[in-house]
Order: structure tokens, then sequence, then C-alpha cells
């Protein structure tokens, strides 16, 4: 699996990770703004072994990673984690919006077209996210997107001396249909006479 | 890595796990008197797997795990995985390989002393674990130890016709129960 391709949204498209990402990868990851918001896909590193991170990531068996990019400049990261053959879903783990992109709907944007994805093209009955119950912004889109908790963690992850709850939320095939189904597909419908 | 020997009750004890414990997983994950609950009875269930399997579990510092002995027997591993030394949180898990001996309290004691363990040793804040809602032997052992329900997770698995959902459960110093 490893590097995720294409996947366009309206303002923003993931894409393939390339090599000239990493050091805004670092750079993320250095950034207390997003280490109290989200859990460390890695730690801060030179640049050789952000390259090594890299290349494990590409042989990977069930990770995947892609960059987000708006206006020809990358905003963010997403990876996640599909499940396995006999049981079908994806936990998306990491998912970061530059914090100088922050409020300009550009992390809605790309859930949304991930999601697609997800659900309209992979055709996967479930995914599912974990997020600090601090972290309203994200919340939002979850909410949005139609996730709903199905647990709470107490006293999960520890930052600026103390503990914060985490929440647990799936979100599911019906749940897309219902609110995204009519308006949202990776491709509009066949033609009637495709296959003749 | 691998945890050190803890003497419990009733002939249970947890042991340091050994490259010869390793190859007894894959015979006990095949059967399906265990594996109702626990999937997918198919993959590299090779000795040479396990082999190599061992040598990772015992170089990762991100998880400790143990033979559960039985009247000086192997019949089942435990541990805490994928720990994050930050928060001092763990996911916990149990697996008893020997079927015949289920409903003798092995888990229940195994789960005792392995909290204790994360509590008194590991200096850890939280463990917590899935369990199918439906395998109330196990659910009721790590709530003897004080695993408290953070959770139920709805149509997890599908197996024999019927929707398995899944218990979450946590626990903390605090909520261990043992009076010692």
């Amino acid at each position: 699996m490893g590097l995720g391709g294409t996947i366009r949204g309206k303002k923003t498209t993931l894409r393939l990770p390339a090599e000239a990402d990493l050091d805004t990868y670092n750079s993320w990851m250095a950034d207390m703004r997003v280490r109290r918001a989200h859990r460390m896909w890695h730690e801060p590193a030179m640049p050789a072994t952000w390259k090594e991170r890299l290349t494990e990531t590409a042989k990977d068996k069930t990770d995947v990673l892609w960059s987000i990019a708006a206006d020809s400049r990358i905003v963010g990261l997403a990876a996640g984690r599909f499940w396995s053959v006999t049981q079908l879903g994806f936990s998306l783990r990491q998912f970061v919006i530059d914090p100088q992109e922050w409020r300009k709907g550009y992390g809605f944007d790309a859930a949304l077209a991930l999601h697609r994805y997800l659900f309209d093209y992979i055709d996967l009955p479930r995914v599912g996210v974990e997020l600090r119950a601090d972290n309203v912004a994200a919340l939002r889109i979850a909410e949005r997107l139609g996730y709903v908790e199905y647990a709470r963690g107490h006293e999960v992850h520890y930052r600026d001396g103390g503990y914060v709850d985490e929440t647990q939320l799936f979100m599911d095939k019906d749940a897309w249909r219902d609110r995204w189904g009519a308006t949202e597909r990776e491709y509009a419908p066949l033609a009637s006479d495709a296959t003749r | 890595m691998f945890g050190p020997r803890v003497e419990g009750r009733n002939g249970v004890a947890l042991l340091p796990s050994t490259v010869e414990h390793f190859k007894l997983h894959p015979v006990w994950e095949a059967q399906p008197e265990v594996g109702r609950f626990w999937g997918p009875r198919f993959g590299d269930l090779t000795e040479v797997h396990q082999e190599e399997h061992f040598k990772k579990v015992a170089a990762d510092q991100t998880q400790i795990q143990w033979t559960i002995a039985y009247q000086e027997e192997p019949v089942g591993f435990t541990g805490i995985f994928d720990i994050d030394w930050v928060r001092r949180d763990g996911e916990s898990g149990i697996f008893i390989g020997r079927h015949d001996l289920f409903g003798k309290g092995i888990a229940s004691e195994a789960v005792r002393l392995r909290t204790d363990f994360a509590w008194r040793e590991m200096r850890l804040h939280r463990v917590h674990n899935w369990i199918a809602l439906a395998n109330r032997g196990s659910r009721r052992a790590n709530e003897k130890s004080g695993y408290k329900q953070m959770g139920v997770y709805r149509k997890s698995f599908f197996r024999s016709g019927e929707w398995y959902d899944e218990w979450l459960g946590e626990a903390y110093p605090h909520t261990f129960p043992d009076p010692r």
C-alpha cells in the first residue's frame, strides 16, 4: 500500500508524498500547535531519518500516507491504516493541516475528499478515528462528515502538565450514503451503453 | 521485551517467554475451540515465522509480554502492547490457548498479575483493551482487576450469522482492587 495517489477535493488535493515535502513535515512535527492537537506521526528528525521513514512507509502493507496540497503548495498530510482482509475498514491516524493554513476550510475539504475515496471508491464499510476530546476543529469536521462517538478514554493524552480525554469515533457506509451519497461520487455513473 | 517471572495464586504464574513457548502460539491459534473471539485462523503459522516474531518482541521496547503458566505448563500468553512512555498508556491482551482449561480462573489471575505489574513496576498511568462483548469470561477477568467500560463498538465482526460487538475497557492504578 504505502503512498497514496491523487484524490481531488474542491480546494485541496491529496497527492503522492515526495521527498521535497519532508522538511515541511518536520516543521509541523516540531510545531507545538500541531503537537497539542494531534498524536505525532513521527518526532522531528534529521532529513536522512525522514527519508528513511518515507521509504519504510512506501513499503508498508497496510499504512497509507498522502500529502495535502492547495494552490500548488503543501498544506497538510493524512495517514491511516487499512484493517485486514477479514475486517474491512480504515483508521485515520494522522490528519494535519499547517497551522498557517487553519480556518480556510482545507481540513474539511480534504477530509470529505478522503472519505469519498474510502467509501465511494474503495467501498469500505467503516472508518474510524481517535481524537483528543478538546480538539474542537477536528471534532466539528468529524461530526459534519457523519462520525459518531462509541467510546471515550479518560486521561489518555498528556501535554501541558496534564491529561486530556480521547474520543473514539466511527462512520459507516450508511452514514456516508445518507449524508453524502447524493452529491459526492468519485466518478459519474457509467453510460447506459458503456458495456455494449 | 519480556516480563520477569511473577508468581500468582492457584498454580498460575507469568513467565518470560521462550522461543519454544512462541512455537506453541500457532498451534493454539489454529484451533476452532479458541477462535470464537479470536481470528482469523490463517496466516504465517510456521515455526520460522515464530522465531522471527520472538526476536522482534524481545527487542521491542513498546511492549511487554509473558507466557502464562498453569502448574508450570505454558497455557497462553498475555502482555501490554503499543506502550506510549510519555502518556504511560498501553493496550493489554490475553490469550488462553488450552481450551480444556477454560473456566479455571487462569485468565483472571493472569490479568491480576499483569495489571498489578503495570502499576507497581512499570509505573503506567492507564491500560486499555478491546474484548468481544460476548466473551464474558475475559471481560469478567479484566473487570475483576479494575477495568471499567469506556464504550461499546457495535457490529465489530460477523461470525456464524451474528454480529459481535466489542467492549472497550480502561484501568488505572486507582481502580485496581487488589487488597494484598
